[in-house]
């Protein structure tokens, strides 16, 4: 593969909120055994990019500790391989990353070391399955300097919340705007780029140079007149985790079988780093409706339209609904648990009863534990 | 210190068993070795130990008190993988500190439909639970069809069972094809006809990657392997204690 891959997974959203407290945007848990991280390294490794950077920043610490092995995607190499940027206090630099572009200028070496003569850029927080190859050929093909992934997104969805593109009949680019107030266009970026290697880093130069630091703002956006920018549309699932909403509702999607299929069963698949867990336990007085339940589980209430992720205890007589069980949570018997996200690691006591009337809330409890 | 050692007699002169785990001082095992490099199907528990012993080597016994158990038997390998679904099994996999690893074989969750009931079962990754399922133990990636009711069975790594099936006891090996409505298990309880000391206890076993096609029956005490056409079933099934095995895997 004739491209190096950088994901931008130093993101903290906000609307977000509990969620990302502890925990970068690109570390949270999707549909049982996933972090939201993995689809863009599985995507690099299944195009067979052998050498991948990932940018981090905030909250870096879950992010770290799911890629503290590069071998779970296949990047445990001689050469190349997964290398993690995280800020550090050197002796001209003091600061953090101040944006997408200080990050790689931060950390330029990488860029100019590499032989590989394009790059592909990726944000952490998408899920999707994307050949990047293709979208290398097709940016060739364009004669392009810079191509950007986008997506039509279906009815329904404000795009307001995205980068907004409009294309010409070609495909090029004609317009970018980054989160505009009113989006007169349904096509948004998928926040995937690619690049010529030399093209990205004299960018980069110029944007340190005049003291700017965004890569869509500084550059993306900037350029768009100046340069060729091609749209390569993608035509299977994507969705990015911007907000709570998005987050639930990208997990409920994993219900449906074709989202489900597509992500776990078709080829290529999507890796993650394996826990060795015993499988799922269902005892008696259990009853599941369409869920998922990851290794680890133990169930004896009943769940339904749910995801329970990994090491979950559901006690008796509970009935948990429309929710999302994170990982190593335990919850007492006769428990009631509607429209909800309960944090990891949370212990809910005996009788523990929230529903959410409109929206979905994030429930966290702690509390000590005693198990036999 | 072991003062006698018989290797699966019939009478057993102790309830103290071989657990087939043996510790040796190099030099003892290197000479029982080499004095015994001429037997043929070279064993440890009928030739090197009683070899050791009839030296007049120090052999001494470690006596294990935990759960063991011995899976060498088709009865008593059901009966293992039954006793993990207990409510708090002696043999508890959840236990923090004693992991048991394995190749992780793929990660993603198991999916129970809509339509679906589970209960009193463990199941792997990637599995999806169309029908009902009581008492089980079911693999990685094992696919159960709508309206299908599976009891007291084990469905291993990647098999896929129809819908509208009907399993009782029965064990089923990995990468498994069964067509819909076939019914595997229960009726008259005959013994098998030609491994009656095997093939046991209830237990309809299918062999690895075979196939059986759409409405077929085959009752308990059997054993059915290869991939079978509707043709290998002239009565539609196969009674109890049946005995059915083709050659030739499926690709």
């Amino acid at each position: 593969m004739r491209a190096i891959g950088m994901i931008l997974a130093g993101g903290n959203s906000r609307r977000i909120k509990e969620l990302t407290k502890n925990r970068a945007v690109a570390a949270l848990p999707i549909a049982g055994n996933f972090r939201s991280i993995d689809f863009a390294l599985s995507s690099m490794t299944n195009s067979h990019i052998q050498k991948v950077a990932v940018f981090t920043q905030y909250n870096a610490r879950s992010l770290t500790e799911h890629m503290s092995s590069s071998k779970w995607w296949n990047f445990g190499r001689k050469q190349g391989g997964l290398t993690i940027f995280t800020p550090s206090v050197t002796d001209d630099n003091n600061l953090w990353f101040r944006g997408t572009a200080d990050a790689m200028y931060q950390n330029l070496s990488f860029l100019k070391n590499s032989h590989e003569p394009y790059v592909i850029i990726a944000s952490g927080d998408g899920i999707y399955k994307i050949d990047y190859a293709q979208v290398l050929e097709y940016h060739i093909a364009k004669k392009a300097d810079i191509t950007v992934v986008v997506k039509e997104l279906p009815e329904g969805f404000r795009a307001e919340r995205y980068g907004c593109v409009k294309m010409d009949d070609h495909n090029r680019i004609v317009d970018f705007e980054e989160k505009p107030i009113i989006a007169n266009t349904h096509t948004v970026s998928c926040g995937i780029y690619v690049l010529r290697r030399r093209q990205l880093i004299e960018f980069i130069e110029k944007c340190a140079e005049e003291d700017r630091h965004d890569f869509v703002s500084d550059i993306l956006v900037r350029y768009r007149d100046v340069k060729t920018v091609y749209g390569y549309p993608l035509e299977s699932y994507w969705s990015n985790i911007a907000s709570l909403e998005d987050y639930y509702r990208t997990n409920m999607d994993f219900l449906k079988s074709e989202v489900g299929n597509f992500f776990m069963k078709e080829y290529p698949i999507v890796y993650t780093k394996a826990d060795d867990l015993p499988p799922a336990k269902y005892n008696r007085g259990s009853n599941i409706k369409n869920s998922l339940v990851a290794s680890g589980s133990i169930v004896n209430g009943t769940v339904e339209d749910s995801i329970l992720f990994k090491k979950v205890f559901i006690g008796n007589n509970c009935y948990i609904r429309n929710s999302i069980i994170l990982n190593d949570v335990y919850i007492a018997d006769d428990s009631h648990i509607e429209n909800c996200i309960v944090e990891s690691h949370s212990t809910l006591k005996a009788g523990y009863y929230h529903k959410s009337e409109s929206g979905v809330d994030v429930v966290s409890e702690k509390a000590d534990r005693y198990i036999i | 210190m072991i003062t006698e050692f018989q290797e699966k007699p019939d009478e057993p002169h102790s309830n103290l068993a071989s657990m087939g785990i043996y510790i040796f001082s190099w030099k003892i095992l290197r000479e029982a070795l080499m004095a015994n490099a001429d037997q043929p199907n070279l064993d440890f528990g009928m030739h090197v130990i009683p070899y050791c012993h009839g030296k007049g080597e120090r052999i001494s016994a470690y006596e294990f008190n935990s759960y063991w158990k011995d899976v060498g038997t088709l009865h008593s390998y059901w009966e293992a993988n039954m006793e993990l679904v207990d409510i708090i099994p002696e043999f508890n996999l959840y236990e923090e500190y004693w992991k048991i690893y394995t190749k992780s074989q793929a990660v993603p969750p198991t999916y129970i439909g809509r339509d679906a009931y589970i209960e009193r079962t463990i199941t792997g990754e990637m599995t999806e639970i169309s029908g009902k399922v009581y008492g089980s133990v079911i693999g990685c990636n094992v696919i159960i069809g709508e309206g299908s009711e599976v009891h007291d069975s084990i469905i291993m790594n990647g098999s896929r069972i129809g819908a509208g099936c009907y399993l009782n006891k029965a064990i089923v090996a990995e990468d498994v094809i069964i067509g819909d409505n076939v019914r595997l298990g229960g009726g008259e309880d005959r013994p098998n006809d030609t491994r009656p000391d095997i093939y046991n206890n209830g237990l309809v076993t299918v062999g690895e990657r075979s196939e059986i096609p759409d409405g077929i029956s085959v009752g308990m005490n059997s054993v059915v392997a290869g991939v079978l056409k509707k043709a290998d079933f002239p009565d539609g099934g196969l009674p109890s204690g049946s005995t059915l095995i083709r050659g030739g895997d499926r690709k």
